[in-house]
């Protein structure tokens, strides 16, 4: 898994690797080597880049680094697999109606095959003498219906699933 | 150290021929891998994108650290089974780096047969977790199986090294303390799921990870209960009630990341420390090595020429280089490791026995890692060789070889037949890898020797009953034993069996010793002992 | 020198041109005082000013447009004099006379002049009046049944404009005389909506016009002088980005008639204190276009090749005292240049950038008026103009080549500025040339997109060794594995 920073809101891929006299530098196109970079201070340091020696000026905040070389100043931030993964395919957890806490299954006005639109209603539910309603969390095919009329079930519980139209 | 000199003409006719048959045998290994890796039914392909799943080789890259080597094992198992239906026995298993430490990868391949296991796969997994132990190497799982291959449970389910052995090495892995992670990214039923719950760490992907020790059907048929996949042994089930997994995911990718980050966290215990120097490519072009190996298996040639070709700088200091002159040592570097050097070069004689048991003990004491490079039909039979106490050698070179403490590697160049197969570090003395190249063979007896044999029986038998056989009835009863051990003695047989742990384009190897050599290393070197030597 | 009648003068502004005010009232004895909204309380000019009081208002915006506060702050800090800097309420005729009234003198012009100027038709016919040239055009106003007729008279390409506007905003071009109809409406219902004012006027546009602005300086007594002219042709969507002194464009006869021009309009008008006549400048011709009553954001230029001290004419002039020097005794020396650094991404459409300013070392050889410091949290509340750089040397390309030395030398970590598009106009050669015009960076929209994989692998290359994460992983890997590389069999 490569290591992904983010310039100008576009994403680029690297990898770094220990070689003689430095590391090197793996980029989508191209390989460098060697690359090494010695801080003189703070704010200072020394890029050496296959051969060429570049002073930066750069500060680091965090995940984001700001830095300047040859009088061009870029933003680069560095985007943490763990988190940007962790995010993405949030979609696919709404194939999915789940209970927002225990309860009873009161009536279910779908049945499995029926196309459905984000919102529709899928089923009543009762718990703590409430009654909710269960809504479609985005358009579909009703899969399964996991509980039938009188059935109780716990926090989370998937109670209806879908699968997307046409696939 | 010296370095070999060679006395190949890389112009000759016959170096020419070689080369061209070798590189087409090459060509054709690549292909067959290729497709083995690769090539599955579009509907196959389909069906992961629709349940959302990535094909198990872009898995397997994602978790391994970039640029960096993997050694993939037993490629073309089961090649030669199920009628060529379950290409590398559904598994992909191999050596590899992931967040810079040395691992088994053990991933289902759940475009074949839905991951199934049959009984080539269980062998395959079986012997992946082998390794791991004998190595001390972490395993990380990457499950996705449908489950056993019922219709063939007779060869899987109840035998020592049947599936059950696989839960077994889990459990000695995890009691010697060598750590495992698993991610369910599909389902694991029945003895699947204990792959992740054996596992130290495991990870579920959700809404495509279950794991159940009934699936709903078997749950159906069983109590009546009606449940489905989620619920009986979702992601989130898992997670937040059972406590049976230790991470949600909310996609495969997400997956493999926390288990990178898991690994990187594991401890690192010191590794076995051997003799070694900056590395040094050899001085003769590998490519040469598919000049050297005769296209008719019968035909001699100078394994120093294959090792010149492999170690560090071609350079080779050997052994009792003027006596037993049938079997070469001598110290060599490999990626600047220090290694013992063993090969055949020719039928196994008193000299070369008593010499290879030495030499063994030599590299055992020095703490220097064995490679044997097999060309050999076996021992030499006779008379005179009896007497001498032939029978006696050969056993004393066995048993040096067997107590040797250090990692042994055996590379299956050429020829691997009779006693030779087991003196020189065969499979069943636990090398730590058994590597072949494309036109190995291995068997009991060779072809020609055994059509021979048999030929010989079936007429002597003939003849006492008072028949006679023609020429041509002779070649009719010749020729399907020929077939047979040729089809049964191929590489790719003993491949497709996991008789070893994949063949090798010839100009692989170096790399391929080199990564198995550092893994190797990841278990403690014992002192040297051995058994009793008959004198 | 007579002292001044006052000892304190309030700065109604913030910003860079605050610190700028207080440089020179410190230089003549003055006492500063300041006004501030709580998310500008950092600022260098709340440290540097005597006396900093708090306005409160919804927004940070209307604190400085709140008139009966800063009255009441100035009244607070005793100040006999205030200033109104540039933007806000330095063009509001009815600040003016609410600080005259309240015993204060006013710094800039008298209301009256803010207010004939601030009407833009009204300004416009008073010059034509005058007799100085103006484009021909268009005034709903005078009868709006023939407007859209008289405007069709004109002729493509025309300019819509809102009399109630200025600097550039709400005006349209119509190069299709078929839809000269709906941009009219259109501009009507903005003037509308953002001056609260619906009356237009249509202007002929002249093609790569020029904007060439001229200094004036007045007093109580009738004098009036110009400090030459500003070129300020670089601008994007009338946003000024560089301006320069003396105007690449103008052959010394032209030169000597634009000034002469100002000069007389500036007179016929009365003005006191300091001000700016805008003129469109194109194909020999140049038009009057609008006169701003108040110091403007590139006046440094005009100091740099004059060497006055226009803050200080300013509250000289506002002392009631007289000019002290005729037209003859103005020199104007070499050649200076005023970049304007943005917090905005020119690469990304200019949109504005926010951020903590992390580092800041300022580039040396150069005039900066700045309003920053580090440690500053930049922020959409204001005017995204960080500060302004001048160079000022014998030539012009010297002057070129200071201005780009300075830019690239120029550390501002922390909130993405147009630095680098900065830097890139200076070295494009069309502006090296001087042949630009009003439409030069949209008809060159390659000098604001840049290079993004210009470079980019060292910048790569300095964040992965800086990064702990990858630093990490490359380091994890095992000598042998890391020399083989990717690797399989």
């Amino acid at each position: 898994m490569y290591h992904t920073f983010e310039v100008d809101g576009v994403d680029h891929k690297l990898w770094l690797s220990p070689c003689r006299q430095g590391n090197r530098l793996h980029l989508t196109d191209q390989v460098i080597a060697p690359v090494k970079f010695v801080s003189h201070n703070d704010s200072c340091g020394l890029l050496t880049i296959a051969g060429e020696a570049e002073p930066v000026r750069v500060v680091v905040d965090g995940d984001v680094l700001h830095v300047l070389i040859r009088g061009r100043t870029r933003t680069l931030r560095y985007r943490d697999p763990l988190r940007t993964l962790a995010s993405v395919a949030g979609q696919d957890n709404s194939l999915v109606a789940r209970a927002p806490m225990p309860g009873v299954v009161l009536t279910t006005t779908v049945s499995p095959g029926q196309s459905v639109s984000a919102g529709m209603a899928l089923m009543m539910i009762e718990s703590m003498k409430l009654e909710t309603i269960i809504r479609c969390p985005q358009d579909g095919v009703v899969d399964r219906i996991h509980f039938e009329e009188g059935d109780s079930f716990e926090r989370d519980a998937v109670l209806v699933t879908l699968t997307k139209e046409g696939r | 150290m010296q370095r070999i000199t060679s006395v190949l003409k890389v112009n000759s006719h016959q170096f020419r021929n070689n080369e061209l048959h070798n590189r087409r045998l090459a060509d054709e290994l690549k292909e067959r891998q290729r497709a083995a890796r690769f090539q599955r039914p579009e509907r196959e392909l389909e069906r992961l994108r629709r349940q959302n799943k990535l094909f198990v080789r872009d898995r397997v890259e994602a978790l391994l650290d970039p640029h960096t080597p993997f050694l993939e094992l037993s490629t073309l198992a089961a090649n030669k089974a199920y009628e060529g239906e379950v290409p590398g026995a559904a598994q992909v298993v191999g050596v590899g780096i992931v967040a810079g430490r040395e691992v088994i990868v053990h991933a289902d391949d759940a475009s074949v047969k839905g991951g199934a296991w049959y009984p080539l796969s269980v062998k395959k997994i079986v012997r992946a977790l082998d390794i791991a132990i004998e190595n001390r190497l972490p395993v990380v799982h990457l499950c996705d199986c449908a489950g056993g291959f019922l219709p063939l449970q007779a060869e899987f389910f109840a035998d020592r090294y049947h599936a059950g052995r696989i839960l077994r090495n889990q459990s000695i892995l995890s009691k010697m303390g060598v750590p495992q992670v698993a991610i369910a990214m599909g389902h694991c039923t029945a003895g699947g799921a204990y792959v992740p719950a054996l596992s130290d760490y495991n990870i579920i992907v959700e809404g495509t990870g279950a794991i159940f020790l009934g699936g709903p059907p078997v749950v159906k048929a069983a109590t009546g209960e009606n449940v489905s996949v989620e619920e009986l042994g979702g992601a989130h089930m898992h997670t937040g009630v059972s406590g049976t997994s230790d991470y949600l995911a909310s996609s495969e990718m997400h997956a493999i990341a926390i288990a990178r980050d898991i690994v990187a966290h594991l401890k690192r215990p010191a590794k076995a420390s051997i003799d070694r120097a900056a590395p040094e490519p050899p001085l003769y072009d590998p490519c040469e090595l598919y000049g050297i190996i005769p296209k008719d298996p019968r035909v001699q040639f100078d394994m120093r020429e294959i090792v010149a070709r492999l170690v560090d700088g071609s350079r080779f200091h050997e052994y009792q280089p003027r006596f037993g002159t049938t079997l070469v040592c001598g110290f060599a570097r490999l990626h600047g490791y220090q290694i013992g050097v063993i090969a055949n070069n020719g039928v196994l004689f008193n000299e070369s026995a008593l010499k290879g048991a030495h030499f063994i003990q030599l590299c055992d004491s020095n703490r220097t890692p064995l490679l044997f490079l097999q060309n050999v039909t076996g021992f030499m039979v006779g008379r005179e060789y009896e007497r001498r106490g032939i029978t006696k050698d050969g056993a004393k070179l066995i048993m040096a070889m067997s107590g040797a403490s250090v990692p042994k590697l055996t590379v299956i160049c050429n020829g691997s037949h009779g006693a030779g197969t087991y003196a020189m570090a065969g499979r069943a003395f636990d090398p730590r890898f058994v590597f072949t190249w494309p036109q190995a063979q291995i068997s009991a007896m060779g072809a020609e020797q055994a059509a021979g044999v048999l030929t010989h029986v079936k007429a002597r038998q003939l003849a006492r009953e008072g028949g006679r056989l023609s020429k041509q009835e002779l070649e009719t009863i010749r020729e399907p034993i020929l077939e047979e051990y040729r089809e049964r003695s191929s590489a790719y047989y003993a491949t497709s069996e996991i008789w070893d742990d994949g063949i090798l384009d010839p100009i692989d190897t170096r790399s391929a010793l080199a990564v198995a050599l550092s893994a190797s290393l990841n278990a403690p070197i014992e002192a040297p002992h051995y058994g009793v030597f008959r004198m | 020198m007579h002292t001044l009648p006052f000892d304190t003068v309030l700065i109604a502004n913030r910003g860079e041109i605050a610190v700028r005010i207080i440089k020179t009232l410190r230089k003549l004895g003055l006492r500063s005082a300041i006004v501030y909204h709580e998310v500008d309380a950092q600022p260098p000019a709340i440290a540097m000013a005597d006396v900093a009081i708090e306005v409160s208002a919804r927004t940070p915006i209307a604190a400085y447009l709140d008139i009966a506060q800063i009255i009441a702050a100035a009244r607070k800090a005793n100040a006999g004099a205030l200033h109104p800097g540039y933007g806000f309420l330095s063009e509001n005729a009815q600040f003016a006379r609410a600080v005259i009234q309240a015993g204060m003198a006013f710094i800039g012009p008298t209301p009256e002049t803010i207010e004939l100027m601030g009407d833009k038709i009204r300004a416009r016919n008073f010059v034509q009046r005058n007799g100085f040239p103006v484009a021909p055009s268009a005034i709903e106003e005078d009868d709006p049944a023939t407007f859209v007729s008289k405007a069709r008279a004109i002729g493509a390409p025309l300019l819509v404009k809102p009399s109630a506007g200025g600097g550039g905003k709400r005006m349209r071009i119509v190069r299709d005389l078929d839809t000269l109809e709906d941009a009219i409406d259109l501009s009507r219902s903005e003037g509308q909506r953002y001056f609260g004012d619906g009356r237009l006027y249509v202007e002929r546009y002249v093609e790569d016009p020029r904007h060439i602005e001229v200094q004036v300086l007045g007093d109580a007594f009738g004098n009036v002088v110009h400090l030459f002219e500003r070129e300020c042709s670089v601008q994007r969507r009338f946003q000024k980005i560089i301006e320069e002194s003396p105007s690449p464009a103008l052959s010394p006869e032209l030169r000597e008639r634009i000034c002469e021009t100002a000069v007389g309009i500036a007179r016929a008008a009365n003005y006191q204190n300091a001000g700016t006549v805008e003129f469109i400048f194109g194909r020999g011709e140049f038009y009057f276009l609008e006169m701003n009553t108040r110091l403007q954001v590139e006046h440094p230029v005009t100091e740099m090749v004059t060497g006055m001290d226009l803050v200080a004419q300013q509250i000289y002039a506002a002392a009631g005292r007289e000019l002290d020097f005729s037209q003859s005794a103005i020199v104007s020396d070499g050649h200076a240049i005023e970049v304007r650094l943005y917090a905005e991404a020119p690469e990304r459409g200019y949109v504005p950038t926010t951020g903590k300013v992390l580092l800041l070392e300022y580039p040396h050889g150069v005039r900066i008026d700045s309003g920053i410091l580090q440690g500053q949290h930049i922020t959409t509340a204001f005017d995204p103009m960080l500060a302004k750089i001048i160079s000022h040397a014998p030539t012009r390309m010297d002057a070129v080549t200071k201005s780009h030395r300075a830019v690239q030398e120029l550390v501002l970590l922390g909130c993405e500025t147009n630095a680098g598009f900065l830097a890139r106009i200076l070295a494009d050669e069309a502006f090296l040339g001087g042949q630009f015009h009003t439409g030069y960076l949209e008809q060159n929209p390659h000098i604001a997109a840049g290079n993004t994989s210009d470079g980019l692998s060292a910048f790569l290359a300095s964040a992965a060794l800086l990064t702990r994460a990858v630093r990490d992983s490359a380091d994890a890997v095992p000598e042998l594995h890391a020399a083989i590389g990717s690797w399989r069999n």
